[in-house]
């Protein structure tokens, strides 16, 4: 019964969070604007440079083509932009919504009442997975349209990739929220760490052009099994058995990552507690 | 006049530097977005050689080509953020009705903050190259003071049109996307990362009407002996006419929006 009453008690604080965040999230047109905006515009420069870099007369679309699998480099850096999107939406989201309630100095004032803090911060989880699904509904839609980018393998195992992938960024994010709050600078973390993503993971070229020592760091990161993954199912029709690597490494990833979070976040919780940091900017 | 626009200058840079790691990262982001593009060019490359890209441009260094373009966006950037902004921060703050009350021309403001804004990118330009020249092994050559000759109008054309943008920013009041997409627009369509000539029509229509086309075009020209727009002759006048143009209007606008916002009495509101 203490055990139902306390999962009650953290879905409903969840909830609460969530709705609030929404409202707040509404009451600004342009956040709204930028939801709709960004996914038709974000892949120009590295389709326009790709376009450019393929030649006239395509001359230079076989080189790609070994190092890639494919000569269809719009799907190819399309599907690296969605995935990084997701992360950086969910690094600003989750990073900055301690940091924002600290520094409007309303989190001590959350933290003293009688609920989970998990329970808080995994609200504003919710509503941001709220928000990229409509991001990534009208990514999808206008790289459809704009940029001609098609799924043509097993969408299921597609959906499979990317919910394992979203599991784990997920882990990271609220990792990322706890380093925030110890750190108390939002703005650079994020540009560090999604910066890193972006460098390593392959998001825009294939990984065979990488360093060695580049591709080893790389074998680290979620989001490299993620990119290829769905790049090799969603553009190449590859099957279960050709990713099930990749879907071992992500189910690794979302259970180290999500553990890795929670266990952050209670150290950090209980850190600012001690130190009497919590409402420090 | 000069000492009040130094006070505001000193001022935005001790505010600048009071936060080390932002300073850090404006140097260390910008490589962060390079590398990628780096490497996207390395996967089109046959030994060293973009040769698709050398067909379009003229040359097969797509890192150099790309580094200009970065580096000159970063003025655009600067221009949006650093004036554009930077009223919407005062008002955050709440300091813009109070600094507004002294004995100083608006605009004193704005100009202070663009010779603070100057200062700031072309210091993160010089670590950008310097880091470029360490991790790529990027090394500039042709005739580098007429490239930076032919960017002067650019750049003072670019800042009178951020006077023009700071007073339509003080007019919405909430304008992150508004500043965010217009940024990115201009530094794209004027050809940050890739020629012009590979935008579909519409897009290429409305690229050729941005005299800042034409300042990124002429100094990749002039440093990396690409194939010109236009002549480099024509690009300088047009340019210069875009400087005179935009500091005359940017101004007049601004002043403009000014006198409507304080006779709303919406200066202070955010």
């Amino acid at each position: 019964m203490g055990i139902l009453k306390r999962v009650r008690d953290g879905l409903g604080i969840m909830l609460a969070v969530a709705v609030k965040e929404l409202i707040q999230f509404r009451r600004y047109p342009s956040w709204v604007i930028a939801v709709f905006i960004w996914p038709l515009l974000f892949p120009m420069m590295s389709v326009f440079s790709a376009r450019a870099l393929a030649g006239p007369e395509g001359q230079a679309l076989h080189a790609f083509a070994a190092l890639s699998g494919t000569t269809d480099y719009t799907g190819y850096i399309i599907v690296g932009l969605v995935m990084w999107m997701w992360l950086n939406m969910t690094l600003w989201t989750l990073g900055s919504f301690m940091r924002s309630e600290q520094m409007r100095g309303t989190l001590e004032a959350t933290w003293l009442c009688p609920v989970s803090r998990l329970g808080v911060l995994l609200g504003a989880t919710c509503s941001q997975l709220l928000i990229s699904m409509v991001n990534l509904t009208v990514s999808l839609i206008a790289f459809r349209y704009i940029w001609g980018f098609r799924i043509v393998g097993n969408l299921g195992l597609t959906a499979l990739l990317f919910i394992l992938s979203a599991a784990a960024v997920y882990g990271l994010g609220i990792a990322f929220a706890s380093l925030v709050m110890w750190v108390k600078e939002a703005n650079a973390m994020v540009f560090l760490v999604r910066g890193l993503f972006m460098v390593f993971c392959g998001m825009t070229y294939p990984l065979a052009v990488l360093p060695g020592w580049m591709r080893i760091v790389s074998r680290g990161l979620p989001l490299t099994y993620s990119i290829d993954g769905i790049r090799a199912v969603a553009l190449a029709g590859a099957g279960l058995a050709d990713v099930m690597g990749h879907i071992a490494a992500l189910a690794a990833f979302a259970v180290v990552t999500l553990v890795a979070g929670f266990v952050a976040f209670r150290w950090t919780e209980r850190r600012v507690l001690r130190t009497g940091a919590l409402g420090h900017y | 006049m000069i000492g009040t626009l130094l006070a505001i200058a000193r001022k935005d840079l001790i505010m600048f530097f009071r936060y080390p790691i932002n300073a850090v990262f404006r140097i260390v982001e910008p490589i962060m977005w390079l590398t990628p593009a780096f490497f996207l060019g390395r996967g089109f490359s046959v030994d060293g050689t973009a040769t698709g890209f050398a067909a379009y441009t003229g040359t097969g260094d797509f890192f150099s080509f790309i580094l200009l373009g970065s580096l000159l966006g970063a003025y655009i950037s600067a221009v949006f953020w650093g004036i554009g902004y930077s009223l919407k921060m005062e008002m955050d703050s709440g300091v813009l009705e109070s600094n507004w009350m002294t004995p100083v021309p608006r605009l004193a403001f704005l100009v202070g903050r663009t010779l603070t804004s100057l200062v700031v990118t072309t210091l993160n330009c010089t670590g950008v190259l310097l880091a470029s020249w360490l991790l790529f092994g990027f090394s500039a050559g042709g005739p580098v003071g007429k490239a930076m000759l032919i960017t002067l109008p650019m750049l003072a054309g670019l800042y009178g049109f951020g006077f023009a943008f700071a007073g339509l920013v003080l007019l919405m009041r909430d304008a992150n996307t508004l500043v965010d997409v217009s940024s990115f627009l201009v530094g794209e369509l004027s050809g940050r990362g890739f020629p012009v000539t590979v935008l579909p029509r519409a897009l290429m229509v409305i690229s050729l009407v941005l005299p800042t086309t034409y300042g990124f075009d002429a100094v990749r020209a002039l440093l990396l002996g690409t194939k010109p727009l236009l002549p480099l002759g024509v690009a300088a006048v047009v340019l210069v006419g875009f400087m005179v143009a935009m500091l005359v209007l940017g101004g007049m606008a601004f002043s403009a929006i000014e006198r409507v916002c304080r006779a709303r009495g919406t200066l202070g509101m955010h």
